[in-house]
């Protein structure tokens, strides 16, 4: 069993992680991410690619049941952990890494999977399928999330139905495919899911909800950061990073991700604004960059409601941002118009700015935390909005619409308990 | 310097896949120690990352998805390694080629025509939304580089007068093509990034759609599209070489020696620029290749027409 030792412990030097995450448990998130970062560890961006399913988080009921399906989707070797911000992250990676490598134990769980293959086959997915309005379409796993019941009966291939046809936007007929996606995929916000109906890659309609959590992190500080502006800080560089990957610059991504990283470990703080500094910048020049993003912008949002998170900041004098952010989220009664359109490589560049300011040595002052009311007011509406703001546009442009957003979930999933409970 | 072209024995021909995936493991293995560099760690470190890839899609299994287009999807993923390998056939090696085809430029131009097809097989087989998706995108790619690669391909070929790579090859002996075709090497380079889904141009796989047609791919599917993907960026590089690069002509090295290092340069290029610009979203560059890039590639061939016809 030589060969296949050593190609166990090869192997287990990068293992893929798929992370998923329960709204409202981010940093457990961002924690797991830079303890895969040190190991050289990969995320993986689907099911398929991955070797451990890393819950981050105590996941509600209908997050559980998706991840659940994610989880039947890891093709093997495979391995679970739930990461909560109060477990050693460290021990947890190196126990998943010794149940990876027991081979007699993957082939134990191999063989539990694939016994009942005839059932197993027309599994989850038949009876998903038929009541998953899946329109023929996805495995990935990523839209696995919460799904609507449509409920079809007639007798179909592999338990599918077959696609309905529609006039498309110009006119011509194309399939009509409805298409969840979320509650997991690469840089979304946790617990969103979008049932969209597409068009090949075209959003025809969509309606966006959140999963919730089973229960919020408990409040004991996890990270070496614990006022305002820090955690602002923190979150401003990991939406940056995440709309950066999704415009695909992952060596600007990583860059941002490095810079959040050193915000959580606490790094000094005077070294950080230059370098954020930097990265907004090389963000700036990019013309590249510039050209992919042109046009991609946040229409019909009332952007008083939703500036907190630093939305065309960019206009005004740097050092008055903090202020001016702050006052803006104080008295809703900002200079730009209600319905204003945010270019969101605007935006992008707002949050690095912002970031940069209130890392800056001379900013001393902290922004007034958002209550969570507030907050979750104002998901409340950029939940609303997406729809209308989704219609019409591809797959790519809205992830990058979504990711723009800067939606709270984590807000929305607190709303949901206290209504519910 | 610089000796005439001949055919080698097919026996070497078991020699070229080798060269081959030696090529794309280091190129996987520079691609893995930039990685390591962008995320903090030593670059050392992430230059085996390749192996340990290897390694752990060779342990997994391979997940089937429901209605999964088998046949197809297998094609698609096998299919990569083996259009790489017919590319090479006739690319010289120093002095050496294995085919040294009448119309090796074409030879190369069609099995880069079958990328189209593999891509698309493997978007098409998973029936799957994301993977789907991923399959048009390269498609939409595809019709914005295709036909100023062609031309690309041309111009060098008009140069020397000759389809056959030997000619392309000797007709630089003064002077190397990219010299004087400067827009032709550049669009051909730009082209072969694309044809392999790599860097800018690889919205196919792209973050937005979960890795697009790589999204079910697991086991070792996944391994054969992945060693395929650097297989055909390392032909392509390979391939500028003769083309543009003055084949195995050099000073003081041996020709075979030439070619290597001039390869291995290209490819290095080639893996590098992943990790220094943005992706292209596919429907802006259509706009750019039909408008810009392919009016430079005629007035490229055009230019080299007219000095080759008054020379």
């Amino acid at each position: 069993m030589g060969v296949t030792s050593v190609l166990a412990r090869w192997a287990s030097t990068s293992v893929h992680v798929l992370i998923v995450e329960v709204p409202g448990w981010d940093e457990s998130r961002m924690l797991l991410e830079a303890e895969l970062d040190r190991r050289g560890w990969r995320v993986a961006l689907s099911p398929a690619d991955a070797d451990l399913l890393a819950v981050c988080g105590m996941p509600g009921e209908e997050l559980r049941a998706a991840f659940d399906l994610l989880w039947n989707q890891l093709p093997g070797p495979r391995t679970r952990v739930s990461v909560t911000t109060s477990v050693a992250l460290s021990a947890l990676l190196d126990a998943a890494v010794a149940h990876l490598v027991d081979d007699s134990r993957q082939r134990k769980d191999a063989r539990a999977r694939s016994r009942p293959a005839a059932a197993e086959d027309q599994r989850p997915d038949a009876g998903e399928h038929d009541g998953m309005d899946h329109g023929g379409m996805d495995h990935g796993g990523m839209d696995h999330g919460g799904v609507d019941h449509g409920g079809m009966d007639m007798p179909m291939p592999g338990g599918i139905p077959l696609a309905g046809g529609g006039d498309d936007r110009d006119g011509l007929e194309m399939d009509v495919l409805n298409v969840p996606l979320g509650p997991v995929l690469p840089h979304w916000p946790a617990g969103l899911v979008v049932d969209c109906v597409l068009q090949g890659d075209v959003i025809v309609s969509a309606k966006a909800r959140v999963l919730e959590a089973a229960s919020a992190p408990k409040d004991e500080p996890t990270t070496a950061v614990t006022d305002v502006a820090g955690r602002r800080i923190i979150r401003l560089c990991d939406d940056a990073s995440n709309l950066l990957a999704l415009a695909g610059w992952q060596t600007a991504a990583q860059n941002a991700r490095r810079l959040r990283d050193d915000a959580l470990r606490g790094a000094d703080i005077a070294d950080h604004a230059a370098a954020l500094d930097r990265l907004r910048r090389r963000v700036e020049r990019s013309v590249l960059l510039r050209w992919s993003l042109k046009g991609i912008s946040l229409k019909g949002i009332s952007l008083n409601e939703i500036s907190l998170k630093g939305i065309s900041l960019d206009e005004i004098p740097l050092k008055e941002i903090g202020l001016a952010a702050g006052a803006r989220a104080n008295t809703g009664n900002a200079t730009p118009p209600d319905q204003a359109t945010v270019d969101i490589r605007h935006r992008l560049i707002g949050w690095l700015r912002e970031a940069a300011v209130l890392a800056g040595p001379s900013s001393g002052t902290q922004p007034p935390a958002a209550s969570d009311s507030d907050r979750a007011r104002q998901a409340q509406l950029a939940l609303a909005a997406l729809p209308e703001l989704l219609r019409g546009t591809d797959l790519g442009t809205a992830r990058l619409l979504i990711a723009g957003l800067g939606l709270d979930t984590a807000a929305l999933a607190q709303t949901h308990e206290q209504t519910h409970e | 310097m610089s000796e005439p072209i001949v055919q080698v024995s097919p026996a070497w021909a078991v020699l070229a896949p080798l060269a081959l995936l030696l090529f794309a493991l280091a190129g996987a293995g520079l691609n893995g120690a930039l990685v390591a560099r962008s995320v903090g760690r030593p670059g050392r470190s992430g230059a085996s990352a390749p192996l340990a890839q290897v390694a752990r899609l060779l342990r997994q299994r391979r997940q089937v998805t429901v209605a999964a287009d088998v046949l197809l999807w297998r094609i698609g993923a096998g299919g990569l390694v083996v259009v790489a390998i017919l590319k090479i056939l006739v690319i010289p090696l120093g002095p050496w080629t294995l085919a040294d085809l009448d119309v090796g430029v074409v030879w190369f131009n069609t099995m880069d025509v079958m990328i189209w097809a593999l891509f698309w097989l493997i978007g098409w087989g998973a029936n799957s939304a994301h993977s789907l998706v991923g399959g048009y995108r390269f498609l939409s790619l595809a019709v914005s580089y295709e036909l100023p690669l062609m031309f690309a391909l041309i111009t060098p070929a008009v140069a020397a007068r000759s389809l056959r790579v030997g000619d392309v090859v000797a007709a630089q002996h003064d002077l190397w093509f990219v010299i004087w075709m400067p827009v032709a090497f550049v669009i051909f380079c730009g082209s072969v990034i694309a044809f392999s889904s790599w860097g800018p141009f690889a919205t196919a796989v792209g973050r937005d759609i979960a890795g697009g047609f790589l999204t079910d791919v697991s086991g070792v599917d996944r391994l054969l599209i992945l060693t395929g993907r650097y297989a055909v960026l390392t032909a392509g590089a390979a391939f500028a070489v003769p083309l543009f690069l003055g084949g195995g002509g050099g000073a003081l090295l041996p020709d075979w020696l030439w070619s290597i290092v001039k390869t291995a340069l290209v490819l290095a290029a080639f893996v590098a620029i992943r990790h220094r610009v943005p992706t292209i979203r596919p429907d802006r560059f259509a706009e750019v290749a039909w408008i810009i890039v392919l009016p430079a590639a005629l007035l490229q061939v055009l230019v080299v027409a007219i000095i080759v016809v008054g020379s």
